[in-house]
């Protein structure tokens, strides 16, 4: 008898094999991707005035503030995530986020949205930083966030988790790692919002900063599972695509020009939904190795707006541009702040009193106290001037998006000490040409 | 608790237990070797077990390594089920081939990504099967059950990640297979030289 059981092993391995690997043939599914979920462009401006206002999101003082993220809500309110601790990388960072209400046209409270204990605590492993995170409405009205971890080293460590509320922002999933790279599951960030297909599925831009700096289009299901994933961009020097869709099969992803020095924004180009992208270009504005946001204007001439530090070394302004879907014809609309000397560096009282001022124009259109003005002013002195009499400007990590009511929202770091948000609409934008 | 809490507490246990010199223990004590290496991956440290912290810092580890781990673990508890040196090599050949065409190419050395046909994986399976076909042919039959187990797994969807790949192989098996290969290669080098050493006449 054993003989013959020995002499059948063979057979039932064979067997096993076959059997296996026919039922995964027949499982495995080919991918599709879904059109891109376009809004109908307007070929009028709506009659409405130019209108243009700005506010904090956040409200308390940490050290480092950080990377925000801004999406709308389906009560026509706004919630804005970003991290903030005592530096960047530090163990106390957390992910904070306020909500803005539309009744009442104000930033509430900030929050802790989610702490790296929490995160740890909930995947049950270590985790050592917190990074960037995005927050984003789905067409179905899910509210999603992404948000980088790092378990061992620095940013080329990094994991994205997320989390989905369908309550508004009120209550949260618990956290959930995206596996995306099959070495330790390290160097894939996320940095700017995902856009949507027709079936409700997700496209995330993510990048990667670890041998290579380079772009991916992670495409994900409508409960967030991998379907797929697509190169933008490869060697080193690209990073944070900020992608913009232009028709149902198009969409452009404008790069951060993460190259030795003196970069342009870098750009590449989908025609068959994210599938393929064409090789990267330089186009015209100045790119200083930051990051760059862009939005569909929502118009029938294809116009994208673009946020950016348009300059060649230093983040000490930020502009808003304005160009066509090919990319070759740029104008500036509007610089949203920048140093009045026109320098990075100034000397600490035209600095402080810069933004002193700065900070008192928002809180009084905010019609808030500024109460924290010198909470802020130690701030300042403490992480922008700490090299001496010389303070540094930063207005930089732009978020863009554009809300179902056609309103604009612009989220971004205002010196690394709060997230500074302007809103404004179309006529505000020709009305500036 | 999760299959990846569990799969990384096993982790803990057979590394540490692979790691002690357990020669002169008689099969007994080594399998109370064993439970006891499983038990300590349950012990906390600072909020965590230890088992959670090798998952944090090896990742989820692929369903081949896992199962070849166990597989030397009863090996080694038994001394039975010993694979055959051939069957070691063409192991360390067939995984070792896997990760020099998957790491550096996904890591962005090249523009091609090949981690992607993992999403979708018709011609990986399809690959994969042929190279099964072939190895069953060889009468590897530890090759058989680690691809089976691996393919049974993703079927199952066991792990977070729904990729193929991640079944199939992992960093730590990579870098095992290409050190245990140039191993051999030195071993053969110096073998040759010594030989070359002998044939010289005085």
């Amino acid at each position: 008898m054993y003989p013959f059981i020995k002499q059948c092993i063979p057979v039932a391995q064979l067997a096993l094999v076959c059997a296996l690997f026919g039922y995964g043939l027949w499982h495995a599914k080919a991918p599709h991707v879904a059109p891109f979920a376009v809004t109908d462009a307007q070929e009028t401006l709506p009659a409405e005035p130019p209108s243009f206002a700005s506010y904090f999101a956040s409200s308390t003082f940490h050290r480092h503030v950080h990377s925000s993220s801004i999406s709308p809500l389906p009560d026509g309110g706004l919630i804005a995530a970003w991290f903030a601790g005592s530096r960047e990388g530090a163990s106390d960072v957390n992910i904070r986020a306020a909500r803005f209400d539309p009744q009442t046209q104000s930033w509430g409270q900030e929050f802790n949205l989610i702490s790296r204990e929490t995160t740890e605590h909930l995947l049950q492993r270590n985790i050592r930083k917190l990074g960037n995170p995005v927050i984003a409405l789905a067409p179905d009205n899910r509210l999603w966030l992404f948000y980088v971890s790092v378990s061992l080293g620095g940013w080329a460590g990094s994991a994205i988790n997320t989390m989905y509320s369908d309550d508004n922002g009120d209550n949260w999933s618990e956290p959930r790692r995206l596996i995306t790279s099959p070495f330790f599951n390290i160097s894939t960030l996320v940095r700017n919002p995902p856009v949507f297909h027709q079936d409700g599925s997700i496209g995330l831009p993510v990048y990667h900063e670890f041998l290579g700096k380079f772009a991916e289009y992670l495409y994900l299901d409508s409960k967030g599972q991998i379907i797929d994933k697509f190169r933008i961009s490869s060697g080193d020097h690209s990073l944070q695509p900020s992608i913009v869709p232009l028709d149902a099969d198009s969409a452009v992803a404008l790069l951060r020009n993460a190259g030795m020095s003196h970069g342009k924004v870098l750009a590449s180009f989908t025609s068959d939904r994210g599938e393929t992208w064409s090789d990267h270009v330089a186009v015209a504005p100045w790119n200083p190795n930051s990051a760059v946001a862009a939005v569909s204007e929502g118009d029938v001439d294809g116009g994208i707006l673009v946020a950016l530090n348009d300059l060649q070394d230093g983040r000490f302004r930020l502009a808003l541009y304005h160009t066509d879907e090919t990319l070759e014809s740029w104008r500036s609309v509007a610089v949203m702040d920048e140093s009045p000397s026109g320098e990075e560096r100034v000397e600490m009282e035209p600095y402080m009193a810069t933004l002193q001022a700065s900070y008192m124009d928002v809180a009084l259109e905010q019609r808030e106290t500024p109460a924290h003005l010198e909470e802020l002013e130690n701030e300042l002195r403490a992480r922008a001037c700490r090299h001496g009499l010389t303070c540094e400007f930063k207005y930089e990590y732009p978020t863009l998006i554009r809300a179902p009511n056609g309103f604009f929202h612009m989220v971004y770091s205002w010196n690394n000490t709060l997230i500074k948000h302007v809103v404004f609409n179309r006529a505000w934008v020709e009305g500036k040409s | 608790m999760s299959s990846g809490e569990l799969f990384g507490h096993l982790t803990f246990a057979v590394l540490l237990f692979l790691l002690l010199p357990v020669a002169r223990l008689s099969p007994a004590y080594r399998i109370v070797l064993v439970l006891t290496a499983l038990a300590l991956a349950f012990l906390p440290v600072k909020g965590l077990s230890l088992g959670d912290y090798t998952r944090s810092y090896t990742d989820d580890l692929a369903i081949t390594t896992l199962t070849w781990l166990v597989w030397s673990v009863l090996a080694r508890t038994t001394g039975r089920a010993r694979t055959a040196s051939r069957h070691h090599f063409q192991l360390a050949v067939f995984f070792g081939a896997m990760a020099l065409v998957l790491y550096p190419a996904t890591l962005g050395m090249t523009s091609l990504d090949p981690y992607r046909l993992g999403f979708s994986p018709l011609p990986l399976l399809a690959v994969m099967w042929l190279a099964c076909l072939w190895l069953w042919w060889q009468k590897n039959h530890l090759a058989i059950i680690l691809m089976c187990a691996a393919t049974f797994a993703w079927l199952l969807s066991v792990k977070v990640s729904d990729n193929y790949w991640d079944y199939l192989i992992d960093p730590v098996l990579g870098i095992y297979c290409l050190g245990y290969l140039l191993g051999r290669a030195v071993q053969a080098r110096k073998a040759r030289v010594r030989t070359a050493g002998d044939a010289v006449p005085l």
